[in-house]
């Protein structure tokens, strides 16, 4: 079964906006995404200083960048992704 | 000649069963203008504060007493003299080794009553000859005075008499471990790991001595030191992006070039040095916590971390602020800059836009800043030879 993969940012400015919480995401899944998906961390997916993103903290889901991530934001993005309504 | 060599310093402590201050007292003093390194190990009698605060002053007085080429027993002779006196043994407070190392000329060491010190050279003790200094004033203690040539990977170990007794009254040692334990210990330690830093061999001769108490607990104040004659090791630091853009190949490039360890701290400058000299960066699964970021590893590098969070942790360990807990990327820091000699910084000076955002909810220190608070720390308190260039 194919895993989605999540690559959450652990840069300076994405840690202290949010994304040493999302470091918990594992934890927070619903049983249906738990086996749909890999955690991976970046020292820094670069995204920070880029003016055509949104804020920090960023993850990638799918290589897709995603801005002012939360653990609710990331599983709904997860979630229609899996149910195929993305 | 060894004036290209280094002298590694490492120490490791623990009080005696019940006591929340150890009654020995190590101090280190480097003279650079003189190529020099002078340091002293004293054994307060008793132990708890009161031999904390005799062991301090005689560790303090001899420090100043050597780096001012003072005669030596005149000296010791006002170190008793300025010290109380035990009223049941009639002898001044305190004990103690110091050790004068001239890198290049000859190393002198004065013993008081602490266990006389073991040199180990090619993974053998050696006997150093010593001769005897008797103070008209104090007939009852005997000055040892040694004089020797440190050659390259010599080690000098010192240690108060806790280490050397102990398991005194063990089945396995009636009379204490003694020093012909511990100098048989430090030769297997030493033929299995032959380049063993200064403080890991304190730490592994104390955790040693613990071991051979009854209860794992110390009897006696506990102090082990070890100075290391060594080539140096050396170790360059890049953190933050050039100023100038266009230094950036020349910046990465140092990575390849640099004859020592290396080690990368900033996610930005990861990048540059990973695009520049197509590397991989993977990050250390479960290596980060929820206060620092993870580390991560890249070919032709040391260790990798994230920047300021990383270096400010580091700055308040360095600076004694802070107890290393598990092993994160601030200690794995830490404890390469503990393995090294000669450490280099080579910090970039380009602002990063994201880090001045106002709504961000700490305060992120300027990096040269942090570099400067670990560069001192690591001259003050560990004797490395630092050197900090900005780009």
């Amino acid at each position: 079964m194919k895993k989605y993969i999540v690559c959450i940012c652990s840069g300076t400015t994405c840690f202290v906006m949010g994304s040493a919480e999302l470091q918990t995401l594992a934890d927070h899944l619903p049983p249906e995404l738990k086996d749909r998906v890999e955690i991976r961390f970046s020292h820094c997916l670069g995204l920070c200083n880029d003016r055509n993103f949104s804020r920090a903290p960023f993850v990638t889901i799918e290589g897709e960048p995603m801005g002012g991530a939360t653990i609710p934001a990331i599983i709904e993005r997860l979630g229609k992704l899996v149910s195929g309504n993305a | 000649m060894n004036g290209a060599l280094f002298l590694d310093v490492g120490q490791a402590q623990c009080p005696k069963k019940g006591e929340r201050v150890c009654g020995d007292a190590f101090r280190s003093r480097k003279l650079p203008a003189e190529n020099r390194v002078i340091s002293v190990l004293a054994d307060g009698l008793g132990s708890g504060l009161k031999a904390n605060v005799l062991a301090t002053m005689t560790a303090t007085m001899g420090l100043k007493f050597v780096s001012a080429d003072a005669q030596i027993l005149p000296a010791a002779e006002i170190m008793m003299e300025a010290l109380p006196v035990c009223r049941v043994r009639k002898i001044s407070y305190a004990t103690f080794t110091i050790i004068d190392c001239r890198m290049e000329s000859r190393t002198r060491v004065i013993e008081l009553d602490n266990p006389p010190f073991i040199l180990i050279r090619k993974g053998e003790p050696v006997d150093v000859p010593h001769r005897e200094l008797v103070s008209p004033k104090h007939r009852d203690r005997v000055l040892r005075v040694s004089e020797f040539e440190m050659q390259p990977e010599d080690r000098i170990v010192a240690f108060t008499d806790g280490i050397s007794q102990a398991g005194l009254g063990t089945d396995r040692h009636h009379l204490g471990w003694k020093r012909a334990g511990v100098a048989e210990f430090l030769c297997r330690r030493i033929a299995a790991a032959p380049t063993v830093s200064a403080q890991h061999l304190a730490e592994q001769l104390l955790r040693e001595a613990l071991s051979q108490e009854a209860d794992g607990c110390a009897g006696d104040d506990m102090t082990a030191t070890v100075l290391y004659f060594r080539q140096p090791r050396r170790l360059l630091v890049l953190s933050g992006p050039p100023y100038d853009q266009a230094r950036d190949t020349e910046y990465a490039r140092l990575i390849d070039e640099f004859p020592g360890r290396r080690v990368i701290c900033g996610g930005t400058t990861a990048n540059i040095v990973a695009r520049i000299l197509h590397r991989e960066i993977e990050t250390v699964i479960d290596s980060g916590s929820r206060t620092l970021p993870a580390f991560s590893r890249m070919p032709g590098t040391d260790l990798v971390t994230e920047g300021i969070l990383t270096l400010t942790r580091t700055a308040q360990l360095l600076e004694g602020d802070l107890q290393p807990g598990e092993r994160n990327a601030a200690t794995s820091l830490v404890e390469l800059f503990r393995e090294s000699d000669l450490i280099e910084f080579v910090v970039g000076t380009r602002i990063n836009e994201a880090h001045q955002d106002p709504t961000l909810p700490v305060d992120l220190e300027i990096r040269r800043n942090i570099i400067r608070r670990i560069a001192a720390a690591l001259r003050d308190r560990l004797f490395k030879e630092v050197s900090v260039r900005f780009i």
